[in-house]
């Protein structure tokens, strides 16, 4: 018996947020077949790549990332150069700094810092809080305030600080949002439609449904992820069309295959090496679980998921 | 030693002697003084406020005490330690639960009605009446909160008397498990089991047979129908194993007793019948329950729903009957909820509230004019239901406007329903986003619990033809207003209905009848148990429940 072509499409189609303005802003999301089944239908968008970078700097004890950054002295200086990172869509900037329980940079300071990037650099631009909600929701707001036109993504709004965000991010200075919940298929949603009642449209909100490095739990993420997107082309579930954008290198970055040195564990080779293997290792899990855009940090990861992505679409 | 003086607000004093570092709640259950505290001492509830009139005692700071009222000199007894002389003022509220409680027990004409009315169809679906003991009979049915009773003339069936009260255990906590554990400490069996039946039962027995002019001696038949875990701590058998797993009750069945056995004041030779039990979960009061709800000769798709401490399901037909427990909390009786109270003189019962001005209107339980001191479980559905009509809160809880009767300060938002100088304890009745949390939960779990049991069977709500509510707190319960917030599934008005207090109209029927009784042990022998602890999904469609009305919208449009 010949073989049947048996293309599974839907009807439904997952969402589209763009961001960025002029010849470099970047579309993600809108495919109408599961995650990296172009085999099926062509996929509207590739999914997409971000580069993380952080206001504490850049980990000096990583030689090859030092390397990629060296003589770039400051935060702005280090957008400048990521912005130059082959296989990169995207920059993200992580203010980290601003924490209230680390070095609790003051809201003027990380503001000023996101609007001498924004001049420094034409590449779309996502920003990351403190990861503090109740900072966050001040931060993120005068952000959003001074990019005004950039066509920003901020991330990420939480149950607990939605309403500051959607308003002022998105209402007022016309933004795009995160909405971030915790690996579970019901919350991503109800914070969805928790933003949907405050007017806030799909096409200005992306998901961060939660992530955790490969090995860490990882199934969690993987079956939330298949359930969304199931529910999104399958049920036509308009709560659940918004594209997923996945913070990788935070978690990746974290874990103790990517911290100990190699004093302590000879045999486990180099540190940095295991670090990126984590952050490559992690982010394509996430591209095959239904991310249509993660953010890494080193550049080996971003070529490496780069060629992944050209290779199977 | 120190020397703590509790002034009970209209009671006489108790002076106690005390040593360094006494817990004050179990200082005051010690000495006899009821202080009512739902969770058991934990500090979660809040319920246990009392006030420091002179000398001190050592309090850890909580959530449940503003620091304006701990300025004033409240406390909850539970995170209190003696450290000298202490005068403790005991406010009535404290030990509310004790009177009056407005419950399902034939006390009104409606409910006496609705009892007759359902004996009459038990005995017309084709039971007959008859047993072979001559005189009275006692019928009781043991909830988790509230005992109620009956007493019955064996011949005639008249109700002679009835009467209801607070389950003295209420001291060792507010739902099974606390109790269970509480049973399980050295001499804790004994003290759970004095609690349900000399403190609690044989009161009640004086008491119908002084309004009914009899002797406790003339009862010659009891029947006994109350949860697993009620039956087990009033047998005085281990409640150990329902807590654990593979949660398997010591006894489904316990027959062939007398009421010697279990020292019960009547005729130590009259029989005592406890209601089969189903599961750990699904006891005597449901399988007595069922006997009302006719389920068992009816070939449409009925469900019935228990809503109490633990929310109990069963559904079925004459060919064959699922039943799961679901622990919806206290929240229903108004545990855990800061103003939440049991449905007593002074709780708000219904309310309304106008979404331009956001001011409430309610009705308050008692005597016309009395001033609200917190909401009963049928107030809370009203008052949930109405903020999220008026938008005042959104869908997870949390409230997302301002204004006069919106209070925000460091623990979140609560809304005022009555401020202080028009409440009957001077202090704001107010519910708050943490109450909010506890009640979406608890709705949660029975909307839930429906809907996995209605998965089990491949079937979905339409395919229920029939509701029947039961419990204490749905004798108020505005049910259009429970679908509002998805706390039942929304079907057409009219297959829902009101049955009162099932548990006690079976074992009602199950002391005037031999066949009634010999029907409830087939219905607990046939019924298939769910255990939803271990049934797969059951905890996402928790989570999706947990939302208002629920996460998929579609099931409430």
């Amino acid at each position: 018996m010949p073989f049947k072509r048996m293309p599974q499409t839907f009807t439904a189609s997952i969402g589209t947020v763009t961001i960025g303005t002029g010849e470099k802003a970047v579309t993600m999301g809108g495919e109408n077949v599961l995650p990296l089944y172009s085999f099926d239908a062509p996929i509207a968008n590739r999914p997409l790549i971000g580069v993380e970078v952080s206001d504490l700097g850049v980990d000096n004890t990583l030689p090859e990332l030092a390397a990629f950054y060296a003589g770039a002295d400051t935060v702005v200086e280090q957008a400048k150069r990521a912005a130059t990172m082959p296989g990169a869509d995207f920059l993200a900037i992580r203010l980290e700094s601003a924490d209230p329980n680390g070095a609790n940079t003051p809201v003027e300071e990380s503001v000023a810092l996101c609007k001498a990037i924004a001049d420094a650099v034409d590449c779309p631009l996502v920003i990351e809080g403190s990861k503090n909600a109740e900072k966050d929701s001040t931060l993120l707001a005068k952000v959003a305030e001074a990019l005004q036109g950039k066509n920003v993504l901020l991330m990420s709004a939480k149950e607990e600080n939605y309403k500051s965000i959607c308003a002022a991010a998105v209402l007022a200075y016309g933004q795009k949002m995160g909405a971030e919940s915790a690996v579970d298929i019901n919350l991503a949603k109800q914070l969805n439609v928790l933003i949907d009642k405050m007017g806030v449209k799909g096409e200005n909100v992306a998901m961060n449904v939660g992530s955790a490095a490969a090995g860490y739990g990882f199934e969690y993420v993987a079956s939330t992820m298949d359930r969304v997107k199931a529910a999104a082309l399958g049920q036509n579930d308009n709560m659940l069309q918004m594209p997923i954008i996945t913070p990788v290198s935070s978690e990746a970055w974290s874990v103790k295959e990517a911290i100990v040195s190699e004093e302590d564990e000879p045999e486990w080779g180099p540190t940095e090496a295991r670090g990126v293997e984590m952050e490559i290792a992690t982010a394509a899990a996430c591209l095959a679980g239904g991310s249509n855009a993660v953010i890494l940090k080193h550049p080996k990861s971003v070529a490496t998921i780069a060629a992944f992505i050209s290779a199977i679409i | 030693m120190y020397t703590i003086t509790f002034k009970v607000q209209g009671a006489l004093d108790q002076k106690v002697t005390a040593s360094q570092g006494e817990n004050l709640l179990e200082l005051a259950q010690k000495r006899g003084v009821i202080i009512d505290a739902p969770c058991s001492g934990n500090g979660t509830c809040g319920k246990c406020k009392v006030r420091l009139i002179s000398g001190a005692v050592n309090s850890i700071p909580n959530p449940h005490l503003e620091q304006e009222d701990y300025d004033d000199g409240w406390r909850l007894a539970c995170q209190s330690t003696v450290i000298g002389d202490a005068v403790i003022w005991i406010p009535a509220e404290a030990g509310a639960f004790q009177k009056g409680i407005q419950t399902a027990d034939l006390s009104s004409p409606e409910e006496l009605e609705r009892y007759e009315a359902s004996i009459g169809k038990i005995f017309a679906a084709g039971l007959e009446r008859g047993c072979p003991q001559k005189g009275l009979g006692l019928a009781v049915d043991i909830g988790t909160t509230t005992v109620s009773a009956a007493l019955l003339d064996l011949q005639s069936g008249k109700v002679m008397a009835k009467a209801s009260a607070g389950n003295n255990q209420i001291r060792y906590g507010a739902d099974v498990i606390n109790r269970i554990i509480q049973s399980a400490k050295p001499g804790g069996r004994e003290k759970l089991q004095k609690a349900i039946g000399e403190e609690t039962i044989h009161p009640l027995i004086q008491e119908l047979c002084q309004s009914a002019g009899v002797e406790a001696g003339d009862i010659r038949r009891c029947v006994l129908a109350g949860n697993t875990t009620m039956e087990h701590l009033f047998a005085g058998a281990d409640a150990e194993t329902i807590r654990l797993e593979p949660y398997v009750p010591a006894f489904l069945e316990l027959r062939g007793k007398v009421a010697r056995d279990f020292g019960l004041p009547i005729d130590p030779d009259a029989p005592v019948i406890l209601a089969p039990n189903v599961g750990s979960y699904v006891g005597g009061d449901i399988t007595a329950g069922v006997l009302d709800t006719l389920m068992w000769e009816r070939p449409e798709m009925g469900l019935f729903v228990d809503l109490g401490t633990n929310g109990e399901l069963v559904l079925g037909n004459q060919d064959f009957m699922l039943c799961c427990a679901c622990s919806a909390g206290p929240a229903f009786e108004g545990g855990d909820i800061s103003c939440g109270m049991r449905a007593t003189g002074g709780a708000i019962e219904s309310c309304t509230i106008d979404a331009d001005t956001m001011e409430p209107s309610y009705v308050v339980v008692g005597e016309p004019g009395t001033k609200p001191i917190g909401l009963c479980g049928s107030g809370l559905i009203d008052v949930i239901s109405e903020l999220f009509r008026c938008g005042i809160i959104d869908a997870r809880g949390k409230f997302v406007k301002d204004g006069k009767r919106i209070r925000r300060d460091e623990y979140g938002a609560s809304y005022i329903l009555t401020f202080a100088a028009e409440s009957g304890h001077g202090r704001d009745v107010e519910i708050n986003e943490t109450d909010l949390d506890n009640f979406i939960r608890a709705k949660g779990a029975i909307f839930s619990a429906i809907v996995s049991m209605l998965n089990s069977l491949d079937m979905s709500v339409e395919d229920i033809e029939k509701i029947q509510i039961a419990g204490g707190i749905g004798s108020g319960i505005d049910i259009e207003k429970a679908i509002s917030i998805g706390m039942l599934p929304k079907i057409p008005l009219e297959k829902y209905s009101y049955i009162g207090n099932s548990s006690l109209t079976g074992a009602c029927a199950m002391l005037l009848s031999d066949q009634a009784e010999e029907k409830v042990f087939a219905i607990g022998r046939n019924m298939t148990y769910l255990e939803l602890s271990t049934y797969p999904g059951y905890m996402e469609e928790f989570v999706a429940a947990c939302f208002l009305p629920h996460t998929n919208a579609a099931l409430f449009d």
